[in-house]
């Protein structure tokens, strides 16, 4: 059976390649995007199964991606747990949606690795 | 006398005298005996004025001289002693062969008209007074945000531009401000307020609150805006000691967070890479772990120099031997983000008297930010970034040159501000301010050139030893 694969998306490269390199050892594929705009799009060449989303980034911000993809119908299934750094950056986040769902998970930094690995197994097995 | 309204003469409401060529009264009306007294065959400006000659500018004369009316304002003494102004007006009575034998003069009391006058006067003296003095800055702006007036603070600081616009002036930009206060008066009528940093026409920063008012015709029509902004730069710089603090507590926890995860990364890798007998994942773990001690040790530094808590260490260090070090350091880390680094190091560049710690992370606190200048620029294939040092005689100069995103002027200006950072996570607005306070430190000063799009050129220039006073 094909690894199902979570696409990681983080402005700081160094917590992309952890992350990813951290989920293909436990068993996954992993793909990384350094901000919503280059998110969006690998979303759309090839849907991952999950994704591992930060918040404070710039370009197209986390926030903003987020709701393009829960407000996307054909994307809008897809699990997204949201790692970040700043604690007042998610209640902001949660507050700020109204009409899309909440996220499957928060993760905050430094990240927990079995914590996040429980959640993402939670989530797609 | 022999007039047809002789008894119109008489009793009109005002002073009427008739007088000859030598400036005597020959004949005066009910009103002028009442003020004045009987004083037929007195000289006019002796019964107006208490004078022993005639005045300088007198309408009599003038009427003599040119046969036409004339008039003009005058002060006047009654005969007991009250002071009026009075319009006088005068107008030649001529004989049958035409010639001019005497003027009538009439003189109308205006002094309350006067008073008024002098009062509304006064009072518009007062309030431009006001508006000229007060200490704050004042622009009267129309509806394009063209400044149309000024007063002298704003004119002191920003010069006389008058039928510029607010934010060429202010900002010295060429677009509107995304909110401003004076286009939301023009459309609600209200006060607004907001806080702004501005630049002197000397390039100095400015802090000010903003308060705009709308300014209406008769008709109630919003014809202007008055904008006052007052200058808190010193408070501003005052609460910056405190205010900072929490401001820096957030961004550098936040950083913080960031550089811990890539620690953290950075030995998972290496722990998996032992585990699995790696090399390849080993050496990139590694790399992340020292690249993060590294970020940590400048930010730490940063925050040490912030927080004024670190005893400069100056002593003689060779100049080529520092920007090696820094260079070796840089190397590695543009090599990782695919950027060309050049460094061009005169080896004889000798020695100057500095703390090592503070300028290597002032070169460093640069040399990062053009890294991630280029990094932030989608724009160009190719980034690049030159790193020189030259010594002269007296001093020596540092270099640090990109191609990255460049800034506009407003960002420029900005850029060695506390707090100023356009770099999200790992920015902490501390790094080029810092910088600076550093080169300031060593008497040195760092000059910036910089055009959007094209990148950036930072040059710092040290005396070889600092001058007396100053402190790191």
């Amino acid at each position: 059976m094909c690894p199902k694969k979570i696409l990681v998306v983080d402005d700081d490269p160094d917590t992309c390649v952890y992350l990813s390199t951290f989920l293909e050892d436990n068993g996954y594929a992993t793909d990384t995007a350094k901000d919503g705009v280059e998110a969006l799009q690998k979303v759309e060449e090839a849907p991952p199964d999950l994704i591992a989303l930060d918040i404070t980034m710039p370009e197209k911000s986390g926030v903003r991606f987020y709701r393009d993809i829960k407000e996307n119908p054909a994307r809008q299934a897809i699990p997204v747990i949201i790692v970040t750094g700043i604690s007042r950056d998610f209640e902001k986040f949660i507050s700020s949606r109204r009409q899309v769902p909440p996220p499957d998970g928060y993760v905050s930094k430094p990240v927990d690795l079995p914590a996040f690995l429980a959640l993402v197994q939670r989530c797609i097995g | 006398m022999e007039l047809p309204f002789a008894r119109l003469f008489q009793t009109m409401p005002c002073y009427l005298t008739v007088q000859d060529r030598e400036f005597r009264i020959v004949e005066a009306n009910e009103r002028f005996r009442e003020d004045f007294g009987e004083v037929e065959g007195r000289y006019c400006y002796h019964v107006y004025k208490r004078r022993s000659e005639r005045c300088l500018s007198c309408p009599v004369a003038l009427t003599f001289r040119d046969g036409q009316s004339h008039h003009g304002e005058e002060l006047i003494r009654t005969a007991n002693g009250k002071d009026l102004s009075v319009m006088v007006y005068t107008t030649p009575i001529r004989d049958e062969a035409g010639k001019i034998t005497a003027v009538m003069e009439m003189a109308a009391d205006i002094t309350d008209v006067a008073l008024a006058r002098e009062q509304l006067h006064e009072s518009q003296e007062r309030y431009r007074l006001l508006f000229e003095e007060v200490p704050c800055y004042i622009s009267i702006q129309d509806p394009d945000l063209r400044i149309i007036e000024a007063n002298r603070s704003f004119r002191e600081d920003f010069g006389d531009g008058l039928g510029a616009k607010c934010y060429e002036i202010y900002k010295h930009r060429d677009k509107e401000c995304m909110i401003c206060p004076v286009k939301q008066t023009f459309q609600d009528g209200q006060v607004h307020h907001s806080e702004e940093v501005v630049t002197s026409r000397h390039g100095e920063q400015i802090n000010v609150l903003v308060y705009t008012a709308p300014l209406r015709d008769a008709a109630g029509h919003i014809k202007n805006v008055m904008e006052m902004s007052a200058n808190i730069t010193e408070i501003r710089q005052l609460e910056s000691q405190l205010t900072s603090l929490g401001l820096l507590v957030g961004t550098i926890s936040h950083g913080i967070k960031g550089l811990l995860t890539g620690l953290d990364g950075g030995k998972y890798l290496v722990t998996t890479g032992l585990q699995r007998n790696d090399p390849k994942r080993i050496e990139k773990g590694w790399d992340m772990v020292r690249r993060n001690i590294e970020q940590i040790r400048s930010m730490v530094l940063n925050i040490l120099f912030y927080a004024k808590d670190r005893q400069p260490e100056r002593q003689w260090i060779s100049a080529p031997a520092l920007a090696g070090e820094v260079a070796d350091l840089i190397q590695k880390e543009a090599q990782d983000r695919s950027i060309v680094f050049q460094k061009e190091i005169d080896e004889k560049a000798g020695e100057i008297e500095a703390d090592h710690q503070a300028l290597r992370s002032m070169l460093i606190n640069l040399l990062e930010n053009s890294l991630d200048a280029c990094v932030s620029d989608e724009k160009k294939d190719c980034h690049q970034v030159a790193f020189r040092l030259l010594g002269h005689s007296d001093r020596v100069t540092f270099e640090v040159e990109d191609n990255g995103i460049g800034m506009d002027q407003e960002t420029r200006e900005k850029a060695f501000s506390l707090f100023f950072s356009l770099k999200g996570i790992r920015g902490t607005g501390l790094g080029l301010f810092i910088a600076n306070k550093i080169a300031q430190a060593h008497s040195g000063m760092i000059r910036l050139e910089s055009e959007i799009d094209k990148g950036s050129r930072f040059v710092v220039e040290f005396p070889r030893k600092p001058l007396k006073g100053a402190v790191c």
